[in-house]
């Protein structure tokens, strides 16, 4: 590798005369290929990025169209336009990076720097956003696993069953009274509403000659499929004894909700945890001067962050719009 | 080696100055619209809202095409030498294999499942159930 003559010491030919003879024998160095090594490692690291997110991805899409029945984007209150704020967010993370390195290249370094900082708010700005939507999967008992994931996928008598064991245990006991005894007056409308279903579906569980139909009754005054186009977060969405008593944390029926929470869990944390790496770089950047002598970090990292906003694209659409 | 690689390659990037500010921009303004035209798919206004096929082409389509340009030109693989095939041509066939490796396993896991997988996984069925039960909802509080 180190063979190749850099150049050809020219006094070796000085020494009998034979300067023409040698003069002729031009020999360069050729890095195998014509870019730095930096970058090199860099595009060879992207394309590993590139199988491990298209694995990720491809499983994504076999899980979800083998599916028998996968959820609406609106039955496990995913929020499209939080999620076009988020790929426009990247989108102009990704400018900004690419900003920074042109100023950086044409040494105005005050420039880069501040191209740079904007990089970073905007990439905290994503996972800010994140954090958010995460917090509303969670408020409604969507979790990738068990001990947490309160999703049953059918209304069947075993989803019945969880229901009739979480109102058995002595804590939910205690606060279904203090709820019973709450003057009508201290409650607002829909946790009126709430209690009623509440002792309803305490009457259906205990009756012995329950039917698929009543489960699936039970299920609706828990915590309704959100109907369509009724806006994911907040207000918008049908509500039921989980939102208007959270502390009650009964189980829901989201069917397909198990596998979605699974993947959707999966792939936006990989992304997320790629975002975080990507802020660490550039924090780690803002302490260099970043003129030309540094442009070749910035272009690595800038790589780094545009495949980061590259795997974005694609999930976006994907989980939020599919 | 290295003492002459890297002044030697730098060089020779600063040379052709590729781009320029108008061209980011304009790349910038594309995705933007792109973005929009994937979100367009969500709204009242989508003409084949009853088929959702056709939404998923035009999505991956738009993807795609964000994907490239963002590729092409914040990368700027598209001023690079012939090495990028190399590195992105494999990748995106391994990418392509592992997917099409799953189909058969785990594609087509529900075409045949056992009496007991049948019990438990959710089916259309399921949904409509529940669909039926929020509508009829409000009566049977008023029973």
């Amino acid at each position: 590798m180190s063979s190749p003559a850099i150049s050809i010491p020219h006094d070796a030919g000085h020494a009998d005369g034979h300067d023409d003879h040698h003069g002729h024998v031009h020999l360069q160095y050729q890095p195998g290929l014509p870019l730095s090594r930096g970058k090199l490692i860099m595009w060879l690291f992207l394309s590993t990025e590139i199988m491990f997110f298209a694995a990720l991805l491809g499983s994504y899409i076999v899980l979800r169209f083998g599916a028998a029945i996968w959820p609406k984007p609106h039955h496990v209150h995913l929020s499209e336009p939080i999620g076009a704020f988020n790929t426009f967010v990247l989108i102009c993370s990704s400018v900004t990076v690419v900003l920074a390195l042109e100023a950086a290249k044409s040494n105005k370094t005050g420039l880069a720097k501040i191209w740079m900082v904007a990089t970073f708010v905007l990439g905290g700005l994503f996972l800010g956003v994140k954090a958010y939507e995460y917090q509303a999967k969670f408020s409604h008992g969507i979790y990738p696993v068990a001990p947490h994931s309160r999703i049953y996928e059918r209304p069947d008598l075993y989803y019945g069953s969880a229901v009739r064991a979480r109102l058995g245990e002595s804590a939910i006991i205690e606060r279904l009274k203090e709820i019973d005894e709450m003057p009508a007056e201290s409650l607002s409308a829909e946790q009126r509403a709430a209690r009623t279903s509440l002792q309803q579906i305490r009457t259906m569980l205990g009756d012995p000659n329950q039917q698929a139909f009543e489960m699936a009754v039970v299920a609706d005054q828990i915590a309704p499929l959100p109907a369509e186009g009724a806006g994911g977060h907040g207000g918008g969405h049908a509500h039921g004894i989980n939102d208007a008593f959270p502390e009650l944390q009964l189980p829901i029926v989201i069917p397909g909700g198990n596998m979605w929470a699974s993947t959707y869990f999966l792939l936006t944390g990989f992304h997320a945890v790629h975002v975080v790496v990507g802020l660490i770089v550039f924090a780690v950047l803002l302490g260099y001067t970043l003129g030309p002598k540094n442009a070749g970090m910035i272009e690595n990292a800038g790589l780094y962050w545009h495949f980061v906003d590259l795997v974005w694209i694609f999930l976006f659409p994907l989980l939020y719009l599919f | 080696m290295s003492d002459h690689a890297a002044p030697h390659d730098s060089a020779g990037h600063e040379e052709h100055s590729h781009g320029g500010l108008g061209k980011y921009i304009a790349v910038f303004a594309a995705l933007c619209f792109l973005t929009t035209m994937s979100f367009f798919t969500y709204s009242e206004a989508w003409p084949w809202r009853d088929q959702p096929q056709v939404g998923w082409a035009f999505m991956m389509a738009v993807s795609c095409t964000k994907a490239m340009l963002v590729v092409l030109f914040f990368m700027h693989v598209w001023w690079e030498a012939n090495w990028k095939y190399v590195l992105t041509i494999p990748a995106a066939m391994m990418a392509l294999f592992l997917v099409i490796m799953l189909i058969p396993d785990i594609g087509m896991r529900n075409r045949m499942v056992s009496q007991e997988r049948a019990l438990h996984m959710a089916r259309p069925a399921d949904l409509l159930l529940l669909e039926e039960a929020g509508t009829a909802g409000p009566a049977a509080e008023a029973h």
